[in-house]
């Protein structure tokens, strides 16, 4: 079982985890630069956080990732149990959002590792479906299996964690092989759907419609609903081609923009490493992701590709988020950059999701 | 194997073909997406790198003024009136509170400082910027500040500032003439002296009200600034660059404070608190002393407009019916009464329609059509010197109708009535003429407010009426003539007209300044020292012989038989006129609506050194209730200029 040979070390992603070590470096560096007063240095623990995060990665390389989907309505049910006692008084409301579980010295939030435990579970579940095009009964199903999770996130008010769920829903769905035609229908669907909110969310007035009108409509905003967006923008811009140099930023060090160490990393990033920094950066993730998707294909077996594609879609989901709401093209959802952002849960799900890939990848021959 | 997946109605070709194609379209989307998000970067890093970059310059430095201390106000003696001295302000910077509910507690119970004050401070303040700091207490103790200093690092976000502030030394001493300071309201910052575009911003301390507006440019110095560096809190991280301020110029008035003093003190024992007093030196306009009734502390609105109590006060000063704000002295308008004679006298000799020696006009009550016009006196026939001294109404009644409408209006012209004197404050009245336009004027306005409140048309009888109406008729000359027409003047003309009649007809223009310091003005540019500059003088034609006679029938009037012999004061040839100016409702009774009482006054006759004009309001006859005021006046000033002991004075009006 536990094989741990010449050949694992040869077929080990190096690349993938060589770029995802450069994201989660510059990351830390980031976060020194943006570190909030009276916090204690903020990168020192990110670097124990990453350690943590490797070691979780490692020890899930080690088992076969047949096995580990074999139990992942353990896993599952654990999630949807850790999401239940962040309603209790046991969890804990930051920044409005209930969703950290206190225990004891720790704390984390049990949603982060609750999206991957439930896409292990719906890749498990739609490949062992051999119905082609997927019927109607195994995609309400696995809408069941979703939905749950979905639901003990939404009460805890994380919106941003709700809409990732969707993410990777939608994309294990279209590629465990719905119709074309369904795809055309939700797509239109979507943009009905779309067209219908617009005016609801023009004349709305609570912070969420007021963050989406911050981004399109900025007229029609609250001044302090703007003025996140407005501050991100300024960081960004003012970065210029090269940047203001690492530690000399102003508008994340000085405190203008908001949640700069975890939800705006990339503001740092692009206010004090320009234009050239923030490509970098992408690029990187855009390697990664793209490299994920190639394990995918790769998959020995159709469980290997549902898992890795939908961890591909939320890490995706995730970057375009955190990005592109730092650049002031999409509202403000407070979800964290995968790598950089300072924080534990979301620094061990993401490493332990690169472990499942890895996993994935290493066990792609059959044989 | 391939076939068993066949049997089971699967082609795992056609799957894998599947699979791929929707992997590479996701792989796609992907792409798109961060292409999207490159483009986007270029757009805000390349293209608009230099528009954020301003802007985020501008959101972290900051440039904090230093405001320079004010020019220190003396009397012409170099006496201090109003200074700008230190205080401290506990403000609150509002977006460090961690607990609204705390900090209040802890304000109230360490600075005494009301709850509900402090609440409305932040409710007023909610749509300013966040990093300004509101205001909480102004003028803290010593003992406070170091309460505030002690906890700086439990409370960063209570602070002490400093903030030079407006001390007028003497309260509400000369307070209509010194002003006040406040801070430049929004609608002056539009537009105006204290526009945006004149360099003044939100917060700058301006001159409000008297001396200190007039002469605002030379009392404000050069405001020095530090450039900081601040965090989004509005905490000063660094100073890159400090300017140090430039103090304004300091200012010496023409007031004296000894003659300011005695006439506030006759303003203070005014029957009904209201009234006016203002003296001057006739030969050049120069104000010794200027007091309005009721009057107000100025440091009310330089050091407490920012405190509750202050608000009250304020709100107070502006809601009294009697006015305290307002300066009777160039904005009160009130007819003249008899003083107005003289100008009446001065014409009729210019114009020969009297002769010095021989007047032939009968004194006594008049019938004017069917209407009989009174006269308190009857002395016959009285030559001129005797009509002034005496204040013969009915003598002034027939000297008008013999004058005429066209005469009269000419002098009241020559004589500038009517219009301001141009003396350095702000907000001076011209008054109003009894002139045939200024009743048709009247009139009309009547009768059109008449037929707008029956909601009646205007006709062509209208028309008729106004012109009937406006008519001028002998009761208007005669009444305009000894000085209770149309006619409303302000104190300060009958100033300038008194002290012109003093010195041969010259008329000076009453003023404040007597001379500026030389320094920068706010915008670092240097003056020398200034003076004032007198620029509206003029002469009324009197020769010698008129001269001589208007000052007798003053000097008269207080030495002889007079109506002023309350002025007298021995050696001192004190000249005055009385006049008593009727309230125009009479219907209304009560000592609120009894006549204003009048003296105008200069002296010694010969050589004259002062020149005053008492107005007390509801009062009565001006011969009674003004001119014991003048009277002490005098002596206070001529027991100090001619160095009198207190007791010799006492001894000299005991001898009387």
């Amino acid at each position: 079982m536990l094989n741990i040979d010449r050949r694992y070390f040869a077929d080990f992603d190096w690349t993938l985890l060589g770029l995802a070590l450069m994201l989660a470096g510059f990351g830390v560096v980031m976060i020194s630069s943006a570190q909030p007063p009276g916090l204690g240095p903020l990168w020192q623990k990110q670097i124990i956080n990453i350690g943590i995060g490797l070691a979780i990665m490692a020890v899930t390389t080690l088992v076969d990732y047949r096995k580990i989907l074999g139990s992942a309505h353990i896993l599952y049910g654990l999630g949807l149990t850790l999401l239940v006692l962040v309603l209790t008084p046991l969890g804990r409301a930051v920044n409005g959002n209930r969703n950290w579980l206190d225990l004891g010295p720790f704390g984390f939030q049990p949603s982060e590792f609750a999206k991957i435990f439930t896409i292990m579970l719906l890749a498990r579940y739609l490949a062992g479906v051999r119905q082609k095009p997927l019927d109607l009964q195994t995609t309400v199903r696995a809408g069941l299996i979703w939905v749950a999770p979905v639901v003990l996130v939404f009460l805890g008010n994380d919106t941003g964690s709700t809409l990732s769920f969707i993410s990777f829903l939608v994309v294990l769905l279209f590629l465990a092989g719905v119709r074309w035609s369904w795809v055309a229908a939700a797509a239109a669907a979507a943009v009905l759907l779309l067209a219908l909110a617009v005016p609801q969310i023009k004349s709305g007035k609570d912070y969420k419609t007021e963050r989406i009108k911050a981004v399109y409509w900025p007229e029609l905003a609250g001044k302090q609903y703007r003025y996140q967006n407005e501050q991100a923008e300024i960081a960004v811009g003012s970065g210029g081609i090269f940047g203001k140099g690492i530690h000399s930023g102003t508008q994340g060090a000085l405190g203008f923009v908001p949640e700069v160490h975890t939800d705006f990393i990339f503001a740092v990033a692009a206010e004090e490493t320009g234009f050239v920094g923030s490509i970098f950066a992408l690029t990187c993730y855009l390697l990664m992701i793209t490299r994920l998707l190639q394990i995918a294909r790769q998959a020995r077996d159709r469980s290997g590709l549902l898992l890795v594609t939908g961890i591909a879609a939320l890490f995706f989901y995730h970057v375009m988020v955190s990005v592109g709401m730092v650049v002031r093209l999409l509202p403000i959802m407070g979800i964290p950059l995968p790598l950089m952002s300072y924080g534990g849960s979301s620094v061990m799900a993401t490493f332990f999701a690169l472990g499942l890939a890895l996993n994935v990848r290493l066990r792609r021959f059959v044989n | 194997m391939k076939s068993e997946r066949k049997a089971q109605g699967f082609d795992v070709y056609e799957e894998q073909r599947q699979t791929g194609l929707r992997l590479e379209i996701l792989r796609l989307l992907v792409l798109a997406v961060f292409v999207a998000l490159g483009v986007r970067l270029w757009w805000l890093q390349v293209m608009n790198h230099e528009v954020f970059a301003g802007q985020a310059e501008s959101n972290r430095m900051r440039v904090i003024p230093i405001p320079a201390r004010r020019g220190t106000i003396y009397d012409r003696q170099g006496r201090e009136l109003v200074t700008s001295r230190i205080s401290f302000n506990i403000v609150v910077s509002r977006t460090d509170v961690a607990n609204f509910a705390e900090l209040t507690d802890l304000l109230t119970a360490n600075l005494e400082i009301d709850r509900a004050w402090i609440e409305k401070r932040f409710e007023e303040a909610k749509y300013e910027p966040r990093w300004e700091s509101i205001v909480v207490k102004e003028m803290a103790s010593p003992a406070e500040v170091a309460w505030v200093r002690a906890h700086r690092y439990e409370h960063p976000e209570v602070r002490a500032e400093e903030a030079p502030q407006r001390l007028y030394l003497h309260g509400a001493l000369a307070a209509h003439a010194l002003g006040y300071v406040g801070e430049v309201s929004p609608g002056e910052l539009r537009k105006g002296a204290f526009s945006k575009e004149n360099g003044y911003k939100l917060g700058d301390i301006i001159g409000k009200f008297g001396i200190e507006r007039t002469y605002n440019e030379i009392l404000t110095g050069r405001d020095g600034a530090r450039k900081v560096i601040v965090d989004s809190r509005g905490q000063i991280q660094s100073e890159l660059e400090r300017v140090d301020p430039v103090a304004g110029r300091d200012l010496y008035t023409t007031l004296d404070f000894d003659v300011q003093k005695a006439a506030e003190g006759q303003g203070d024992t005014m029957p009904q608190g209201r009234g006016a007093i203002v003296v001057e030196d006739p030969n050049n306009g120069e104000i010794l002393a200027l007091v309005s009734r009721p009057a107000f502390d100025p440091n009310v609105f330089s050091q407490r407009a920012k405190t509750p109590e202050g608000k009250t006060e304020i709100r107070e000063l502006y809601e009294d019916p009697d006015k305290p704000l307002y300066n009777r002295v160039i904005q009160g308008q009130f007819p003249p009464g008899s003083t107005w004679k003289l100008m009446t006298s001065v014409a009729a000799l210019n114009e020969g329609v009297i002769t010095p020696t021989n007047s032939r006009i009968q004194d006594g009550g008049i019938q004017l059509g069917n209407y009989f016009m009174r006269s308190i006196s009857n002395f016959g026939q009285p030559d001129i010197v005797t009509a002034i001294a005496r204040s013969a109404d009915g003598y002034y009644y027939r000297l008008g109708l013999k004058l005429g409408v066209e005469r009269f209006e000419k002098w009241l012209k020559l004589f500038h009535f009517g219009e301001r004197t141009g003396i350095d404050l702000p907000h001076e009245s011209a008054g109003l003429l009894p002139t045939r336009a200024v009743k048709a004027n009247i009139m009309s306005n009547t009768i059109k407010r008449q037929r707008a409140a029956q909601g009646a048309a205007w006709t062509a009888r209208d028309d008729q009426l106004v012109e009937r109406e406006s008519k001028w008729t002998d009761y208007d000359m005669a009444a305009s003539a000894f000085g209770q027409g149309y006619n409303a003047l302000t104190p300060i003309q009958l100033l300038r007209y008194v002290g012109g009649l003093a010195v041969g007809g010259r008329m000076v223009t009453p003023h404040l300044l007597l001379r500026a310091t030389a320094g920068l003005d706010r915008e670092g540019k240097a003056h020398p020292e200034t003076r004032y500059e007198e620029t509206r003088a003029f002469s009324v034609p009197m020769g010698p012989a008129i001269e001589k006679i208007v000052k007798e029938g003053m000097w008269n009037a207080v030495n002889g038989a007079g109506t002023a012999g309350g002025t007298r004061v021995e050696g001192f040839d004190v000249c005055a006129k009385t006049g008593t100016a009727q309230v125009a409702s009479t219907a209304r009774v009560g000592a609120k609506n009894k006549d204003h009482a009048w003296i105008m006054s200069f002296a010694p006759r010969d050589k004259p050194e002062l020149a005053l004009v008492v107005l007390t309001e509801n009062v009565g006859f001006g011969g009674t209730h003004s001119a014991p005021r003048a009277k002490a006046i005098y002596e206070d000033y001529y027991r100090r200029t001619r160095n009198l002991p207190a007791e010799a004075e006492a001894d000299v009006a005991k001898k009387q």
